[in-house]
């Protein structure tokens, strides 16, 4: 006989240091993986994991793959806490890279330092619309929110297609399936010469701080809460839960736009069909990592960023497919959720009696 | 043949609670027993021990003499105990009959034929072909009693089996347990309330905080000794001193308010008017279901209306949300005090935070205004009588009775017009339901209205001006509370009229 109970408190600390657990256990389960595949499990695990940021370049590289995780992870948070589930944030990102890119096309021969904030916000904003659409169905039309959010994500990946193949491909570009270059005032200054790392870095780190802000001291940040907690209180509170919904989702879909725009404007300068290795999908295992706690997420994210670098090295060096960081992020969310269920529940071992058989 | 149980030493322990200390009692069949106790006096726990559901840290259950054993609820229907639970266990959507079958191992002949017999001799009106929600509360519970009797049970234990039923349905519960225990069934009934005690039953065991009490012969007790022994303390009763509003300001009417819900679960409302004066209570009765729920929300503002229904204070106020009613001193506390009025997981001080107003100024410019609210907090805490002065506090560490004060705390100090209340004291121990009672009345003491919606009648009765009941929807007319006796309320309840 198994019997599960629920756990009436859950130490805070451990709260946190599950997630961390958590990690271990995903070493470890790799660890096994690759012994499977006839590796040395330590070597194969140090070509993942320590190789890629041994040196400036790999850190730079981890920093850049951060950036738009964190970024989206902290916009989810905000629809998380309150109970919206946004699993759309890929869509969000390309929708808010079309848009940015759309504006950044238009001023290819331009140059001027208004160039890139004209660009940025335009993305945050394309991104914002397109995440409304789930929330405004969800509160006009009672529709389910995760089935539109993630059916759009389909939608905005087909229109890039559209776009970057048909009407907005490049000129003089040999029908490849990109746009132009983007001129120099608007790609995201490079910080440091030869690495890639940009600023849009500090878009990502002031987003943090002000979702912190909002989350834990402002009213909003509170309807939030207690919205997430229990509908029936807010609504009993008086909390426009229609308003609400619809504001949280475009926190949401600004940060995944803003992550967007800073990809095609960072790293890429153009526009192509694969401006995201589903950024938008892996944020989501970021924000549960990090407790959807802002500095939580700022960790989360760098972990999760090393799982991308660590399955490219692994391609080169172990010839193991780059899939293979999907496999980490799996197993990463899957320990989470296994030590999260034995965090609020306790399993007890009754033995058979012998006259119960 | 003769039916002995005897339970010997039982013992189950709680973590932070004993809930059964050594309870030894015995039965004979022939005779109803009465366990009496309040909330938390460890009568549930003892009988779901007896039916199997809960383990006994210690103790022995002898049936006739022989020990048994009770590790699952087939045990007890092994040994042929039977167990009618406060609420059904029943599936709405299919018929009696095979709610029924369900549980038996005849054959739908055989059943059907065994059940005509039990309906007849009982003399049961129950169609056995119509859905179960079609059913009123007191035919659902005879449902469960004939699904007891068709296993022949030698022992029919009835938990608080009067909650949900009309005084009318009571009567006749009453007479088929008195005829069950002529039939040589032992019957032990749990219940919290005296008269039942006193009615029905034959002996009647008291427990108080895990322990037996008492065991007397009902005919050597009255309701006083009886609630003596069951509080353990004299209990001074408080009675509101009714008066005369005739002249008061007019604080708050509904007029013509209707409300149709596209939940079938969830009653509609019909044409419902009431009006209210300064300094008054009115007290709305009824059997839980009838639209309580419905009309507490839409005073509240949870639900919307036309704004005109709903005037206090001479201002519309049926389009406000509730938020934008306590800005025009109005306070409000839900039925449900753990999943509504306050949430678990937060902070006392959050908690309080969820009653904001402009003037409270816990938020200013958007912002929290955490040591406002935790001073707001603490007053609270002490002007209440909640028993921490740990704001900090996660609000599911506190015991029903001291988070419903923390709530009425919290509605109360911003000294509102109005307080609308619905179920104040649900399975709250006595002296937290006195404490409550006593707030209640000082509020109309000092020239505030209060609505008060509960299913408990001596409650009504103690506390309310002016009573009336809502049934399928309705309100019947408003009667003075000095003219209402218990058993108006009931005709009424159950949708009989008076006069």
């Amino acid at each position: 006989m198994i019997k599960i109970e629920k756990r009436n408190d859950v130490s805070q600390s451990i709260y946190f240091l599950t997630p961390i657990l958590a990690i271990f256990l995903t070493l470890f389960g790799g660890g096994i993986i690759f012994y499977i595949l006839g590796f040395n499990p330590i070597e194969a695990l140090k070509f993942f994991f320590i190789t890629p940021i041994s040196d400036l370049y790999g850190l730079s590289e981890l920093l850049v793959k951060a950036t738009p995780l964190c970024l989206i992870a902290i916009g989810l948070s905000f629809c998380f806490k309150s109970n919206n589930w946004n699993i759309g944030a890929e869509g969000q990102l390309v929708f808010g890279g079309i848009v940015g890119g759309g504006v950044a096309l238009l001023f290819y021969n331009h140059d001027g330092f208004y160039v890139l904030p004209i660009i940025i916000l335009s993305g945050a904003i394309g991104g914002m619309l397109f995440a409304m659409i789930p929330a405004i169905l969800k509160t006009y039309f009672n529709t389910n929110e995760i089935l539109v959010s993630l059916m759009l994500v389909y939608v905005a990946k087909l229109l890039l297609d559209y776009l970057v193949v048909g009407p907005w491909s490049n000129p003089e570009g040999f029908n490849f399936p990109e746009t132009r270059q983007f001129s120099e005032s608007a790609r995201m200054p490079i910080l440091f010469d030869g690495l890639r790392i940009h600023t849009g870095i500090f878009i990502t780190l002031i987003t943090v701080f002000l979702s912190w802000l909002i989350l834990y001291k402002t009213y909003l940040g509170f309807q939030i809460k207690v919205s997430g907690l229990s509908l029936k209180t807010a609504k009993y509170a008086g909390y426009k839960g229609k308003t609400m919904i619809i504001i949280v989702f475009m926190i949401s879909g600004a940060c995944a736009g803003l992550a967007g725009v800073g990809e095609i404007t960072g790293p890429i300068g153009q526009l192509h069909r694969n401006i995201s290795p589903d950024y938008g999908f892996t944020a989501i295992i970021v924000a549960f990592l990090g407790r959807l706690n802002p500095v939580g997420i700022i960790f989360a994210s760098l972990i999760v960023a090393l799982t991308y670098l660590g399955a490219e090295t692994a391609q080169i060096f172990l010839q193991v497919p780059k899939y293979t960081g999907q496999v980490f992020q799996g197993m990463i969310l899957f320990f989470l959720l296994g030590s999260d269920y034995l965090l609020f529940f306790k399993i007890k071992f009754l033995g058979l009696k012998k006259n119960e058989l | 043949m003769n039916t002995k149980l005897k339970v010997s030493e039982i013992s189950k322990i709680y973590p932070g609670c004993i809930a059964n200390d050594k309870v030894s009692l015995e039965f004979g069949s022939g005779k109803i027993y009465a366990l009496l106790g309040e909330n938390g006096a460890g009568k549930s726990t003892l009988v779901k021990i007896l039916s199997g559901v809960v383990k006994p840290d210690s103790g022995e259950v002898f049936l006739n003499n022989e020990s048994i054993k009770l590790n699952s609820p087939l045990d007890a229907k092994k040994n042929n105990i039977g167990m009618v639970f406060q609420h059904f266990n029943l599936f709405e959507t299919l018929s009696v009959f095979e709610n029924l079958s369900m549980d038996s191992d005849k054959t739908n002949e055989d059943l059907r034929v065994l059940v005509n017999d039990i309906l007849k001799k009982y003399n049961f009106k129950i169609n056995l072909d119509v859905p179960v929600l079609n059913l009123s509360a007191g035919q659902k519970q005879k449902v469960e009693i004939i699904r007891c009797l068709i296993r022949n049970p030698k022992i029919l234990i009835m938990d608080e089996p009067t909650s949900v039923l009309t005084e009318q349905e009571t009567d006749d519960l009453f007479i088929s347990l008195k005829q069950f225990s002529k039939d040589g069934i032992l019957i032990i009934y749990i219940t919290h309330k005296l008269k039942e005690v006193l009615s029905l039953c034959d002996e009647v065991a008291v427990m108080r905080k895990g322990k037996v009490v008492s065991v007397s012969n009902t005919t050597d007790e009255k309701i006083e000794s009886l609630a003596n022994k069951m509080v353990g303390e004299n209990l001074n009763t408080i009675k509101k001193k009714i008066n005369n509003f005739k002249n008061s300001e007019e604080i708050l009417k509904v007029s013509n308010l209707n409300f149709k819900s596209d939940d079938p679960y969830e009653t509609n409302l019909n044409d419902l008017n009431l009006s209210l004066k300064k300094g008054e209570c009115l007290g709305i009765a009824g059997i839980s279901g009838n639209g309580q729920n419905e009309l507490f929300q839409i005073l509240s503002g949870e639900i919307i209306t036309e704004g005109t229904s709903i005037m206090f204070r001479n201002k519309e106020i049926g389009k406000l949300n509730p938020r934008e009613r306590r800005e025009y001193l109005m306070a409000f506390s839900p039925e449900d005090r753990i999943a509504q009025a306050a949430v678990p997981e937060l902070k006392i001080y959050e908690n309080v935070a969820l009653n904001n107003f402009k003037s409270s100024n816990f938020f200013e410019k958007g912002l929290v205004n955490e040591k406002k609210i935790k001073e707001h907090s603490k007053k609270i805490l002490s002007n209440f009588s909640v028993n921490t002065d740990n704001v900090e506090l996660k609000s599911q560490f506190l015991s029903g009775g001291n988070l419903q004060k923390l709530i009425i705390g919290r509605e109360l100090i911003t000294s509102p017009e109005l307080l609308v209340c619905f179920n104040p004291t649900w399975g709250l121990d006595v002296g937290a339901i006195n404490y409550i009672h006593e707030t209640l009345i000082q509020i109309n003491e000092q020239g505030k209205s209060s609505i008060l919606i509960s299913t408990d009648n001596d409650e009504l009765l103690k506390l309310s001006d002016r009573i009336c009941v809502i049934y399928k929807g309705k309100l019947s007319k408003i009667m003075n509370a000095d003219n209402v006796t218990a058993e108006k309320l009931g005709i009424l309840m159950g949708g009989g009229s008076i006069d």
